[in-house]
C-alpha cells in the first residue's frame, strides 16, 4: 500500500515539476525547479515581469499593465517594499507565464477572504502553486469550503495553515466529504472537524483513508466521536499501525468483540496518538525506546513481506493477516460487510 | 468366561489397528475451508495471558510482544564440515556470542585466570577480583561448541546452510538459547552421555560438537521423531561416527530408563516436552492448546516429572543431569525439579544437589535476558532486541 501511495504521489510531483519546468524562466537563480529545453516556453509575456525583478522596488516600470504584478500594484495593495520583493520572488517560483497574468487578481481574492498581506506573503511562500489559481477557480473552491462549513474564522485558518486546500479541484474534495460521509458515516459537522483539523486528507489516496478508517474503526474498535477527538487523519497508517500492533502485542490493547466489550480498557487513541513518542512510551505503552526502534523494523518486514504474498491490491484481506489476536476476526470483518450493504 | 476376555483384548487390538493417526492428527488446519472459531493459539495466548502476568509481573508485556513477533536465530557450527563458514558469517555481522573474548568474561580454567580477571577488572573496575573468582571458578562449559548470532537489534536472517564436499551442512539454525543447557552440562573428555527427549536433534548436535563424548545415547518416545533425530544427525555428522561404540540412536519410552540403564551416565539431558509456549502462540496445527489435547496438557507435569526421575536413575555416583524446558510456566519448571528432588531422596534414596547457574547468566547477560529472581535454575526469557527463548534450565548433581 505504501509503495503504490508513495509511487502516485512520485507521478504527482513529476506531472507538476514538468508542466512546471516548461513555463518557468532559466534566469532566475533562485529558481528551484531545472529548466527543459522547453517547446513551449512563451518568453513573450514575461518580459515585464523581469524587467520588474531586476529592478529596484522603489523606482516604478515604466510601461507596466495594470494587471500585472509590479511593486506599485503590491504596494497599493499593503504590501510593505520588503514584503513586495519577496512576493515577487515567490511569485517567480511558480508557474511564471500565468502567475503574472492572474496573480494580483489571486492576490486580491486573498486579502478579501480577511487575511492580512504578511499573512498572504507567509501563505504564498508556503505554496506558491497559489499563485497560479484562477481567480474564478479560487472563489469557487472557497464557497465549497464554506458551504461544507468552514465559516469565517476557521476557514481563514485552515487556508492560512495549509493553503495547498485551494489547489485542490471542488471535484477532488467533493470525493473526500461523500467517502468521509458515506462510506466513513461521519456526520456533516464531524466532516467540517476532519477539514478543519486535518486538511491534508483532500490530497490524500482515497483508498488509503479508507483503510484507515476501516482499520480504526474495526481493527480498534474505535467509533467516529473518538476519531475526531483524536485528529486521526493527521497521521499515516503505518504510524497509527505501528502504535496499536505494538500496544496489542503487549496485551494493551484488545479489539472489542460483537458487542463492543474488552476485558482491560483500552487506552484512548487520543492519548495514543496525539503524544510524542517518549510520553507514548512511557505512559501508554510502558517500554523502551530500543524495544519500540526494534518493533518498528521487525513490524514493517513483516508487512512488507504480507504486501508482497497478497499483492498490494486487496485491501480489505490485508489487515485480517496480522498477527496473533484474541478477537474473532471473522467477526470484524462481517461488521464491515454489515455496514456497506446497510450504506448501498 | 476365558473366551470373553480373549475377544475384549481382540477388539481391543483391532482399534488398536485402525487407529492409524492419532485423533489430533485428523483434522489438519490447512485442509479445512474455514478459520477455526477459537484456534488454539488464541487459547494458548488466553492461557500464557492468565497465569504468566502474575508469574512475570511487569516483564510480561515484553515477553508477550517478543513471542508474538518474529524468532532470532542463531547457528550452531558444525565442527564436522571442512567449509570455513565462521569466516564467512562474521564477514555478515555475526559473532560467535559464546566465545566472543571483545564483551563477555571468559569462563575460567587455570591457565586463564590471570587474564580473565583483567578483563573483569576493566569492564566492572568496582568488583573485587576475589569474588570474581568464587563466582567464576566453578563456572565450567562444554568445550569447542561454537554458535554464531547477530548482533543486539539486528533483524537479519540467516541464509539455510548448504552442503560443503562431503555432503556435509556448515551450520545448524537453532534458538541460540538451545545452546546454553549443553554448555552449562560441561560435557568433558570420555564420557558417556544421555538424551532422553533429543528429538529433532539440536541439543543432540550441540553436544557432538565437543568431540569428548566418549558414547552418546540419543533416544525419543516416538518412531516419527526419532527418524527426524537421525536425518538431521546424518546430514551433519560424517559416515564414521555412526558405530556402535560412537553413538545409539533409540526409540524407547524415557520414563523406564531407571529401569533399564541404572547409574550408566555420567551426563544426562532431559529436554522434557513441554507447551513449547513459542511454537504454540504462532503454529495451530499440532498445538498441545487444542481442546482435543487438553488431557496430554494437563498430564505434562507428570510426564516431565518421570522424565526427570528416569534421568536422575540413569545417571551414575557424581553424575549430572540438566533438566530443560522450553516454557515459562512455573508448573512445568520450578515445580517439576522440586518434586524430582523430594521423589528421588523418598523413594530411591537418591540425594542430588542443584548446581549454581549464575556464573554461566553472568557470563552470558549481554546476549540474553534472564528472569531475575527464580530461586531454583535459570531462565532465558524473550526480549524483542534479543528475542531467543524461552529456554527454562536446572542442573542437578548426583550425590548418592
Amino acid at each position: 500500500m505504501g509503495t503504490t501511495v508513495a509511487a502516485r504521489q512520485v507521478f504527482r510531483w513529476t506531472v507538476r515539476a514538468s508542466s512546471s519546468s516548461l513555463l518557468s524562466p532559466p534566469l532566475t537563480s533562485r529558481c528551484l525547479l531545472q529548466p527543459r529545453p522547453g517547446l513551449f516556453c512563451s518568453t513573450s509575456s514575461r518580459s515585464p515581469m523581469q524587467s520588474s525583478q531586476h529592478n529596484h522596488p522603489v523606482s516604478p516600470v515604466s510601461e507596466t499593465p495594470v494587471t500585472e504584478l509590479s511593486p506599485q500594484s503590491l504596494a497599493d495593495m499593503g504590501f510593505t517594499g520588503t514584503q513586495a520583493e519577496q512576493m515577487l520572488e515567490t511569485a517567480s517560483k511558480a508557474r511564471g507565464g500565468r502567475a503574472a497574468r492572474h496573480a494580483l487578481s489571486t492576490l486580491t481574492a486573498l486579502l478579501a477572504l480577511g487575511l492580512n498581506p504578511s499573512s498572504v506573503l507567509k501563505l504564498l511562500q508556503k505554496c506558491p502553486e497559489v499563485c497560479s489559481v484562477k481567480e474564478s477557480q479560487l472563489q469557487q473552491r472557497v464557497g465549497n469550503l464554506r458551504k461544507l462549513g468552514l465559516v469565517e474564522g476557521s476557514l481563514q485558518r485552515v487556508v492560512a495553515h495549509y493553503p495547498q486546500i485551494l489547489t485542490v479541484p471542488v471535484k477532488t474534495v467533493k470525493h473526500v466529504v461523500v467517502l468521509l460521509r458515506e462510506k466513513c458515516l461521519f456526520t456533516a459537522p464531524q466532516v467540517t472537524d476532519i477539514l478543519r483539523e486535518s486538511p491534508a486528507i483532500v490530497l490524500g489516496d482515497l483508498a488509503q483513508v479508507e483503510f484507515l478508517f476501516q482499520y480504526v474503526y474495526f481493527r480498534m474498535g474505535v467509533k467516529q466521536a473518538e476519531i475526531i477527538k483524536s485528529r486521526l487523519f493527521r497521521y499515516s497508517l503505518d504510524e497509527v499501525r505501528c502504535r496499536h500492533c505494538f500496544l496489542e502485542r503487549r496485551g494493551l490493547y484488545q479489539t472489542p468483540d460483537k458487542k463492543g466489550q474488552t476485558i482491560i480498557i483500552n487506552p484512548k487513541l487520543d492519548s495514543i496518538l496525539n503524544v510524542d513518542q517518549m510520553t507514548f512510551l512511557t505512559a501508554v505503552a510502558k517500554a523502551s525506546v530500543e524495544e519500540y526502534d526494534v518493533f518498528q523494523r521487525l513490524v514493517a518486514k513483516e508487512w512488507l513481506e504480507e504486501e508482497k504474498e497478497q499483492g498490494s491490491i486487496n485491501v480489505d484481506a490485508t489487515y485480517s493477516e496480522e498477527e496473533e489476536d484474541e478477537e474473532e476476526e471473522t467477526g470484524g470483518r462481517s461488521g464491515y460487510i454489515k455496514t456497506r450493504k446497510r450504506t448501498i | 468366561m476365558a473366551l470373553l476376555m480373549d475377544t475384549r483384548l481382540l477388539l481391543r487390538k483391532v482399534k488398536d489397528l485402525r487407529s492409524l493417526t492419532p485423533r489430533r492428527h485428523r483434522v489438519k488446519e490447512k485442509w479445512a475451508t474455514t478459520r477455526a472459531k477459537c484456534p488454539a493459539s488464541s487459547l494458548a495466548l488466553q492461557y500464557f495471558d492468565a497465569n504468566y502476568s502474575a508469574h512475570l509481573g511487569e516483564l510480561w508485556p515484553s515477553v508477550r510482544v517478543a513471542l508474538l513477533s518474529e524468532r532470532k536465530y542463531g547457528a550452531l557450527l558444525n565442527n564436522f564440515s571442512h567449509e570455513d563458514v565462521l569466516a564467512d558469517l562474521q564477514a555478515r555481522g555475526c559473532r560467535d556470542f559464546i566465545n566472543d573474548t571483545d564483551t563477555e568474561a571468559q569462563p575460567c580454567s587455570e591457565e586463564k585466570s590471570e587474564t580473565c580477571l583483567e578483563e573483569e577488572s576493566n569492564n566492572l573496575p568496582v568488583k573485587k577480583p576475589d569474588i570474581d573468582d568464587q563466582l567464576l571458578s566453578p563456572l565450567k562449559l562444554s568445550p569447542n561448541i561454537k554458535c554464531v548470532v547477530f548482533p543486539r537489534g539486528d533483524l537479519t536472517r540467516f541464509k539455510p546452510a548448504r552442503p560443503d564436499m562431503e555432503r556435509l551442512l556448515g551450520y545448524y539454525l537453532m534458538d541460540a538459547a538451545s545452546v546454553l543447557p549443553c554448555l552449562a552440562l560441561d560435557v568433558q573428555e570420555g564420557h558417556n552421555v544421555l538424551d532422553l527427549c533429543a528429538a529433532p536433534g539440536g541439543k543432540a548436535l550441540t553436544l557432538l560438537q565437543t568431540q569428548a563424548i566418549r558414547f552418546l545415547c540419543v533416544n525419543d518416545s516416538t518412531a516419527s521423531r526419532t527418524t527426524r533425530l537421525r536425518k538431521v544427525l546424518h546430514s551433519y555428522l560424517p559416515k564414521h561416527f555412526f558405530t556402535e561404540k560412537n553413538l545409539r540412536i533409540t526409540t524407547f519410552d524415557g520414563t523406564k530408563w531407571g529401569e533399564i540403564e541404572r547409574n550408566t551416565f555420567d551426563r544426562v539431558l532431559v529436554d522434557v516436552p513441554c507447551t513449547t509456549d513459542r511454537h504454540s502462540l504462532i503454529e495451530d496445527d499440532n498445538n498441545i492448546f487444542n481442546k482435543i489435547r487438553t488431557g496430554e496438557r494437563r498430564k505434562l507435569p507428570q510426564l516431565q516429572l518421570e522424565l526427570l526421575l528416569a534421568g536422575i536413575q540413569a545417571a551414575c555416583l557424581g553424575g549430572e543431569i540438566m533438566y530443560s524446558t522450553c516454557t515459562l510456566s512455573p508448573i512445568q519448571n520450578l515445580s517439576v525439579v522440586e518434586q524430582a528432588v523430594h521423589l528421588a531422596r523418598e523413594n530411591h534414596g537418591i540425594s542430588v544437589e542443584v548446581v549454581d547457574l549464575r556464573p554461566l547468566t553472568h557470563m552470558f547477560r549481554k546476549t540474553f535476558h534472564f528472569a531475575p529472581d527464580l530461586h531454583l535454575g535459570e531462565m532465558v526469557i524473550p526480549h524483542l532486541a534479543a528475542n531467543f527463548g524461552p529456554i527454562y534450565m536446572c542442573k542437578l548433581r548426583r550425590l548418592t
